[in-house]
């Protein structure tokens, strides 16, 4: 990823990590269970609190924020600047995380002092986003919540195929979603082939990103090559400018399609950035955007 | 006695000595005369060692200065520059022992706190020994720097060999208090086998304090002269480029010289 | 205040506040240790005291995890304040630190290189081989970084603070944007560890980093130690520094290397850490002696000192996360920065000093 000047990033980790504050003091009194686990990946959290197997949490990082209640949990930080010590000051049974943990030497150091890790990668298909939530009613013995949820999930994402169909036949307009990078402070666009770029299609959308994978600096050029008919913005993003009129100004964006006619939109990070229960009704939220 | 033998001193392809073999007296204040760019600061360098002629020796008595260490030069000779900046504070004691430190490895004896401290008071800096060297006026920290250098050749007359003491206009921009107090201090050194060698920028300083002239003009030795009656007018008209009138003090007999710019090139004025 | 004490009482109130530093700083965190738990728990590990099975937790963290992490802050704190000294005393100017001057931005470079292109931190941290690959590089990187630094702000042998400032900024900046070229292109897991190490941290300090950092540390620190008087001779410019039987180009070129050296094992440890070798040194001068052979010790155990205190912070501002060390240094030391550089201007003018 491109890095800002080294004062700015520490100016943007101080404002994080001030903002943050709230949740840092607080300490939960409630996981008196043998089990205290601590999880510091988003959505295993959301998962967890899907099936309500969120009863041992007591520590969660920096960036799981959804549902609301999970914010009254203490957090360790962010998950790519973990400290070891804070992790074990949390007296865990177990260290839950999707892989994505930094820097390298805490693993090792929580696995020398004995606390067992679990590490379960969600993968990037709907396929493998069932099979975590499948493992995790498992793991944490809330089964029947499982397999309630996924049948329910199932349902949900049968329904939003059929309408796939039938908004293939008309023309799909072109969609630009626009994430907000907070460490390099700028704009980015999502690529094909994430699990965003999918549910756009789901929607009867189409990306108006031409590349594969990951996601792209936005620059006017760019918005202007795509000239996307409708504008999806993240929640941090969006709420730089505060509402879509204000949005369109950005240079580049007024010129296009979505800028003139309005059309920008805004949704959470959380609800397209990975698949999980809640994609049925964020495809329905978007085909609402796309053919309203 | 630093004797110059066919010493050259050369950048890239300008030469700014030219071929010079004299020597500086023993025990004498030797001045080092010319105009500007004529070499005297280079000749000078080049004399304690900091600067190796392209071409020919210096040497100190018998010996090269190029075959010195470092510390055994440093303990023989000392030079007093125009003008030291130093952008740290430290007190004058401090930097007045720096002058003792090719003389001790890690830690100053009593001797050298003692020559610190005599050569303090023979400058008169004393009781200022505590105060930051910054906060003191021109003319205290040149005398500051004197004293370091006395430190560093001090010569307490027990057997120690004979030292070398170079100026290198040491008076510029000090008023004539400080001037006049600074060479003096500088000739009491005469008598403890030592070896003057100053540049000199005011020709009546010069020839009040100097023993022995050496006139520089355009990098070549253009006279040595024993004695300042022995500088004639002509040559002083002829390396300065100025008019050059010598006139008497009634009381004391000395000679004065006082000069004005040559008009056309032509030689003029009355007098001798 | 100090000024009324001799060097010696001075160094030895330094000595005291560091081991009551020290001592702080391993109990104080979000694992908490009282005096009796530590001595229990070092008298286990030691084999005097019989090992008792609730204590394992507490004595494989406070023995794995904190009394690394405490020493390796002591060790790079007087790595970054003897380094702020040597290098003033190198530029005989007071603005000046390896962070400011590109060492430290150089040797995150190097190790950033290794990092990308040497198959990941893992391997750099773990593997004996690529241990060493990580300070070599960070070695080289911030030995050129620093020597064109030093070339780039001095003419006819004086410093030229501006010049010296704006040279360091803009080797910082391309040292920088490599760096930032490099997390760019870099993988995933290297990306990160790049970004996070960027800030300082001693989150993941073990043993090997103290063996390390203390052994570097101690040759250089030694070796520097010789040459406090040949540094104060420095102070009043090169020529009269010959003069005085030093040589110059040798001791600069000398104190460049073992500088860096110093520097670069410790950043290559804990990454890159600023303005702690700017404000020890300020403070030693302020309250006691510009002199080296006073300076060159005091930074030495202040530095220690302040980084402890540092470190403390870092750990319990935001429990039980912790806060990158860099942005404390930088609120703190920013100010005496600017404050540094007022005082020179309104005093000096021409902002030369040879």
């Amino acid at each position: 990823m491109p890095r800002l000047p080294r004062a700015v990033s520490l100016v943007l980790c101080a404002v994080c990590a001030l903002a943050a504050c709230g949740r840092f003091a607080d300490r939960s009194t409630r996981a008196t269970q043998h089990a205290r686990v601590v999880s510091v990946s988003k959505q295993i959290n959301e998962f967890l609190y899907a099936i309500g197997g969120q009863s041992d949490l007591v520590a969660v990082d920096l960036t799981s924020i959804y549902p609301p209640e999970i914010r009254t949990l203490p957090t360790v930080g962010y998950h790519r600047a973990l400290s070891a010590e804070g992790i074990i000051s949390m007296r865990p049974t177990l260290f839950l995380t999707d892989g994505n943990v930094g820097p390298d030497a805490v693993l090792q150091q929580l696995r020398a002092v004995g606390i067992p890790i679990e590490v379960m990668r969600p993968g990037g298909t709907l396929d493998s986003a069932e099979i975590l939530l499948t493992n995790l009613g498992r793991y944490f013995h809330r089964e029947q919540a499982a397999d309630s949820v996924l049948a329910r999930w199932k349902t949900g994402m049968s329904a939003v195929w059929a309408d796939t169909a039938r908004w293939n036949s008309q023309r799909r307009p072109r969609v630009l979603l626009m994430h907000f990078g907070q460490i390099i402070n700028n704009y980015l666009a999502v690529n094909r082939g994430s699990p965003a770029d999918q549910m756009i299609r789901w929607a009867g959308g189409e990306n108006a990103m031409d590349s594969l994978g990951g996601m792209t600096r936005i620059t006017p050029e760019l918005i202007a090559r795509a000239a996307p008919d409708v504008i999806i913005a993240t929640e941090v993003g969006f709420d730089r400018y505060g509402d879509a009129k204000q949005f369109a100004a950005m240079p580049g964006i007024s010129l296009t399609p979505a800028g003139r006619s309005g059309r920008i939109y805004r949704i959470t990070e959380q609800e397209v950035m990975y698949f999980g229960p809640r994609t049925p009704a964020t495809v329905k939220k978007i085909a609402a955007m796309l053919h309203p | 006695m630093v004797e110059l033998r066919g010493v050259s001193y050369q950048v890239d392809r300008t030469v700014i000595l030219h071929d010079i073999t004299t020597r500086f007296q023993p025990n004498r204040f030797n001045v080092i005369l010319g105009p500007n760019g004529a070499g005297k600061s280079t000749l000078l360098r080049v004399a304690t060692g900091l600067l190796q002629p392209t071409a020919g020796d210096v040497r100190y008595g018998d010996q090269v200065v190029s075959s010195f260490s470092a510390t055994d030069l440093a303990r023989k000779r000392a030079v007093l520059s125009q003008h030291v900046e130093l952008a740290f504070a430290l007190t004058v004691e401090d930097v007045a022992l720096m002058g003792r430190y090719p003389h001790y490895e890690r830690v100053p004896s009593r001797r050298d706190r003692d020559i610190v401290q005599q050569a303090l008071a023979l400058v008169g800096m004393d009781d200022k020994r505590r105060q930051q060297y910054p906060t003191l006026s021109g003319g205290e920290q040149q005398k500051v720097q004197l004293a370091r250098v006395l430190a560093q050749i001090w010569n307490d007359g027990d057997g120690a060999e004979h030292t070398y003491l170079f100026l290198d206009e040491p008076t510029t921009s000090l008023d004539v208090h400080y001037q006049i107090h600074l060479l003096d201090v500088a000739r009491g050194l005469l008598h403890h086998d030592c070896t003057i060698v100053a540049i000199l920028h005011d020709l009546n300083v010069a020839f009040q304090y100097g023993d022995v002239f050496f006139v520089m003009d355009a990098g070549r030795l253009a006279h040595v002269a024993t004695a300042a009656a022995e500088v004639s007018r002509d040559l002083i008209e002829r390396v300065f480029q100025v008019q050059a009138h010598r006139i008497h003090d009634p009381d004391t007999g000395d000679a004065v010289w006082r000069f004005a710019l040559q008009s056309n090139g032509r030689r003029g004025g009355t007098g001798t | 205040m100090l000024k009324h004490l001799s060097f010696r009482q001075t160094y030895w109130l330094l000595g005291v506040l560091l081991v009551v530093a020290i001592v702080a700083s391993a109990a104080i965190g979000a694992f908490s240790f009282t005096p009796a738990q530590m001595v229990r728990y070092l008298g286990q590990a030691a084999g005097w005291l019989p090992a008792v099975p609730g204590d394992t937790l507490g004595r494989n963290v406070l023995l794995g995890l904190r009394l690394p992490r405490v020493f390796v802050a002591g060790l790079t704190g007087a790595v970054l304040g003897v380094s702020g000294t040597l290098m003033q005393g190198l530029f005989r100017n007071p603005i000046v630190e390896p962070g400011l001057v590109g060492t430290s931005a150089g040797a995150a470079l190097g190790a950033a290189l290794v990092f990308v292109f040497g198959s990941g931190t893992a391997l750099a941290f773990t593997h004996p081989l690529g241990s060493f690959a990580v300070p070599v590089a960070a070695f080289i990187v911030g030995f050129a970084a620093t020597m064109l630094v030093h070339r780039l702000s001095t003419s006819f042998g004086k410093v030229n603070v501006f010049t010296l400032l704006l040279a360091g900024i803009a080797v910082n900046a391309v040292c920088g944007a490599g760096t930032g070229f490099l997390s760019y292109i870099a993988r995933d897991p290297q990306a990160r560890n790049i970004t996070f190490w960027n800030l300082g941290t001693f989150t993941t300090a073990d043993w090997r980093g103290v063996e390390l950092i203390g052994v570097f540390f101690g040759l250089s620190f030694i070796w520097a130690l010789r040459y406090g008087k040949a540094l104060n001779a420095l102070m009043l410019g090169e020529n009269e520094a010959a003069y005085l039987g030093v040589n110059p180009r040798r001791l600069i070129l000398w104190l460049l290397v073992v500088n860096t050296i110093m520097v670069a094992v410790a950043t290559a440890m804990v990454g890159v850490i600023a303005f702690v070798g700017l404000v020890i040194p300020h403070v030693l001068r302020m309250m006691k002696s510009a002199d080296y052979n006073f300076l060159l010790p005091a930074s030495a155990l202040l530095g220690a000192v302040l980084m402890e205190v540092i470190d403390i912070v870092a750990r319990v501002i935001i429990p039980p996360a912790e806060l990158p060390i860099g942005i404390i240094t930088a609120v703190v030391g920013a100010p005496v920065f600017l404050g540094i550089l007022l005082r020179q201007t309104r005093r000096g003018g021409s902002g030369f000093y040879g």
